[in-house]
């Protein structure tokens, strides 16, 4: 037997998430995840009036919120037969696309960065760069003040960590800074419709409900040339200068920690206007970049073995109630686990820029990194960069439109309650693959589904006792010390955990989904 | 360096004058806050707890520009839990409230409602959340709830589930967490400058604001959203939105699609979101209410026009309620509201096309 350690409460994640580990021989043997806090929506939503659901799941996640809306509205749009006119469907990307540039940014700035920092080294700093002199004052002013929270306490920093004084009081200047463009990101979503940030106001059934005026066309145009140019200058180069071949966390990523089971799956987001969408949806197995499949929607499914809820026959839940059963034996967490073909796969960055074949990715696990926790902060870098270029020429899409007689936001037709209707709506957020379904009865929601994509990633094991994405992704990971297990922390992060939304979550009756509709 | 140090204390002065300006006060007490704040001799620690939240208050809390974040967190006050920013995780962070709560005397912040029937809703560092709660309440200097969930129970508490969630002042009443000084901020999620200015209010002060009956503070609560909303010009001649593409709407007024603002008590139309850049009803959505306690469920539907919330009837409201023009317009406004178009008098007695 080994070791048995506990990490709980995992921080800088949304929501609470307990992490379980069995150390042998300095590496992880077992692991557990828990998700801790369940809320109950569905209860809720069931006979609410079905257009509610989309402000009402905005709120499975604070951080990432856009996405429930965007997911929401698309199985809305779903059953109520709605068309989202090009206006609503462009404004829909940008509102999305600012929701991502901020996500990433304060990801890997404000909830990961500070795994990999010695943030003390700062004090050693003796070069001549006033911004970064200026860093270091600061810093030490805090130390000199006795206090330095948030910064610590914390996990010690192993040899893993970058201490060069110069790469991290340039990393800690980059955080300050990146604390004011995050903002910048998020507040582009306010002008062109969200009406505020977090959740945002401005999408509903059928599109959304602000025509930009030529101000805030203007503004949010030169807060995303703002913002584009902190992702390419600073951002991208730090990922780079970090990450890459040559980079002090490249050894880690040499060494695959955080790498898991290594099937990778995207729905695909971002519709374009031939249909087509920006990002890719796509399946691929145990890393054979060969056989990229089409996502088969039917072969969802989902394990209840190990979660808190009343022991159900594997039939698509769907048609049955849920509930929960905080005493069941065995079970340890709220999370569900979701299959796909009977395996367990990862969502999100990685898996698509995997599923698309990017070439950035591509070169670097052709240097020699591995999928893991690494490859994971590269592949959101990668994907932040192509989408601010593609929000240019989304926005100038919109200008174009907007000029032209008959420019629409909303399908108006459809804006009332079908009586009897369903849907499924597809998208990809910042964390990875997203659905929401909804049958609607008498005007009122009968049955109100989500499968999100920490569920996907978090997920206990399953029937046939296979861990999920998170607990395989743990084994081999190095913990020389049990009480400073940073590695665990660090692949755990990488995954951009949302566990808010993990935890309440049941699958569709797949059989019934005629439609697929993303966005 | 001397030209930090400057740029240092250009954005703390900053800082404090955006404070000032949120609480209502003149440029004059910027120095005095400026004092209060520099002057103590240790920051005020503060310690912030999650629990049936979608952390969209901390998101919220992060986005503010003036004053900002950046200063508020390291130069201010002493945050010393945080599950969303703090660099600690498991026994690590767990210590350093433990020996927070140790001390006492610290601000709590709590964002996210409570589970009460099974407690075990919510479990952080394999302790029941209402139980983190009491002991952290029993020896703060002062409690703020923020958000619609830690105040009144918000979405969570209209889950009719074993997690049902209620705020923290529902539990001080119950005895499940320790009675102290509260002050709700709420609204979904929390406005980043209505929670510092009562961080600041406070630490100035060392006692709440003033408050309303459900415990608000008066300076950002005191105003129903209707009465000072931008588009209120629209409502009185009866000019509502109904379609939105239409451009000659963009600006009209939103009741007929379900706005609340006439049931709801909020400084949202003059304060606005994300910086001033904008607010639910200047993208022609709806306020959903969420600055009440009967924040869900009692402004659902969200889209529905609604004549009555609290006794508060919209017909009763504004100037044109004393004139008989509603009522004569009543029996044509279905043909006018394809259109959008009322006439004058608000909207009308029954229905609507919405």
């Amino acid at each position: 037997m080994g070791q048995r350690i506990t990490v709980d409460p995992v921080t800088r994640i949304e929501g609470h998430l307990k992490i379980e580990v069995e150390i042998e021989n300095g590496v992880v043997k077992d692991a557990w995840s828990s998700g801790t806090m369940a809320r109950g929506f569905e209860a809720l939503l069931t006979g609410k009036d079905p257009r509610d659901a989309s402000y009402v799941t905005s709120r499975f996640c604070g951080v990432c919120f856009s996405v429930h809306t965007m997911a929401s509205v698309a199985c809305l749009d779903d059953a109520f037969g709605a068309q989202v006119p090009d206006g609503g469907r462009i404004l829909r990307n940008l509102l999305m696309g600012s929701e991502y540039l901020y996500d990433h940014i304060i990801h890997f700035y404000h909830l990961t960065a500070l795994d990999y920092l010695d943030i003390m080294a700062v004090a050693s700093y003796n070069g001549n760069d006033p911004a970064l002199k200026a860093v270091k004052d600061k810093i030490v002013s805090l130390v000199k003040r006795g206090d330095t929270s948030p910064l610590t306490p914390r996990y010690e920093p192993d040899a893993f960590s970058v201490a060069d004084p110069e790469i991290v009081t340039m990393a800690v200047s980059h955080y300050l800074e990146a604390l004011k463009v995050q903002v910048t990101a998020k507040n582009m979503g306010a002008v062109i419709g969200g009406g505020r940030v977090p959740h945002y106001q401005g999408i509903v059934v059928g599109g959304v409900t602000q025509i930009p005026s030529p101000e805030q066309i203007g503004r949010f145009k030169s807060m995303l040339a703002e913002v584009t140019s902190f992702i390419k200058n600073v951002y991208m180069k730090d990922v780079l200068l970090l990450a890459g071949p040559g980079g002090p966390l490249f050894p880690l990523a040499q060494l695959g920690v955080g790498g898991g089971h290594l099937n990778y799956l995207s729905y695909g987001a971002f519709p374009e206007g031939d249909g087509s969408t920006f990002f890719k949806p796509g399946v691929v197995r145990n890393l054979d970049l060969n056989n990229i499949e089409e996502f088969d929607p039917a072969k969802v499914t989902e394990s209840v073995k190990y979660a808190w809820y009343k022991e159900k026959e594997p039939v698509h839940p769907y048609d049955g109630e849920q509930k929960f059963d905080r005493d069941k034996a065995g079970a340890y967490s709220f999370v569900k686990a979701p299959r796909y073909d009977g395996m367990a796969f990862e969502v999100g960055p990685l898996a698509r820029m995997v599923v698309e074949k990017n070439p950035t990715l591509l070169s670097l696990i052709k240097a020699g990194a591995k999928p893991g926790a690494v490859a994971r902060h590269a592949a959101r870098m990668i994907e932040t960069v192509a989408l601010a270029d593609q929000m240019q020429v989304w926005l100038g899409q919109l200008i174009e439109a907007q000029g032209k007689p008959g420019f629409k936001i909303h399908d108006s037709e459809h804006w009332d309650v079908p009586d009897t209707a369903e849907g499924a709506g597809f998208y990809e957020a910042p964390r990875g693959a997203l659905g929401h379904w909804i049958k609607i009865k008498n005007k009122k929601i009968a049955n109100y589904q989500a499968v999100v994509p920490s569920t996907w990633n978090a997920s206990p094991r399953d029937e046939k006792g296979v861990r999920g994405q998170y607990e395989e992704s743990l084994i081999g990971a190095p913990v020389p010390d049990p009480e400073n297990p940073i590695n665990i922390v660090r692949v755990i992060r990488s995954f951009d955990p949302c566990l808010a939304c993990a935890v309440h979550v049941i699958d569709p009756k797949t059989n019934q989904i005629r439609k697929f509709r993303i966005g | 360096m001397t030209s930090f140090r400057n740029i240092n204390r250009r954005d703390f002065l900053k800082f404090c004058a955006g404070t000032a300006s949120i609480l209502g006060l003149s440029e004059a007490a910027v120095p005095r806050i400026a004092k209060a704040l520099e002057g103590a001799a240790k920051k005020p620690p503060v310690i912030w707890l999650e629990g049936q939240d979608c952390a969209g208050c901390s998101i919220s809390f992060i986005n503010s520009s003036n004053p900002g974040t950046a200063e508020l967190v390291l130069d201010t006050i002493s945050l010393r839990y945080h599950e969303t920013l703090m660099a600690a995780s498991g026994h690590v962070a767990e210590k350093a409230l433990e020996d927070t709560i140790e001390e006492g005397g610290y601000v709590l912040i709590v964002e996210g409602s409570i589970p009460t029937i099974d407690p075990r809703f919510c479990q952080i560092g394999g302790k029941n959340f209402v139980d983190i709660v009491n002991e952290a309440s029993a020896k703060a200097a002062a409690v703020i709830a923020i958000g619609a969930c830690a105040t009144y129970g918000g979405i969570p508490g209209d889950c009719p589930t074993p997690g049902t969630g209620i705020g923290v002042g529902e539990a001080m009443d119950k005895g499940l967490v320790a009675k102290n000084a509260l002050i709700n901020v709420p609204t979904c999620p929390v406005h980043p400058e209505r929670l510092i200015g009562t961080i600041v209010y406070y630490l100035l002060y060392g006692k709440p604001p003033a408050m309303d009956k459900v415990g608000r503070p008066v300076v950002f609560y005191d105003k129903l959203i209707h009465d000072n909303c931008e588009r209120r010009g629209h409502f009185e001649n009866g000019e509502f939105l109904t379609d939105w593409n239409i451009f000659e709407q963009r600006n009209w007024c939103m009741y007929l699609k379900g706005c609340k603002g006439p049931f709801t008590y909020s400084d949202c139309p003059k304060r606005r979101w994300s910086d001033g850049l904008n607010w639910c009803i200047g993208c022609s959505s709806v306020c959903q209410g969420c600055a009440e306690p009967d924040f869900y469920a009692g402004m659902s539907p969200l889209y529905e026009r609604t004549k009555e919330i609290r006794g508060i009837k919209v017909e009763k409201i504004g100037a044109y309620a004393t004139g008989a023009v509603a009522v004569g317009l009543a029996g044509h406004f279905i043909g006018q509201a394809m259109t959008g178009r009322l006439g004058k008098g608000g909207p009308p007695e029954e229905g609507g096309d919405n």
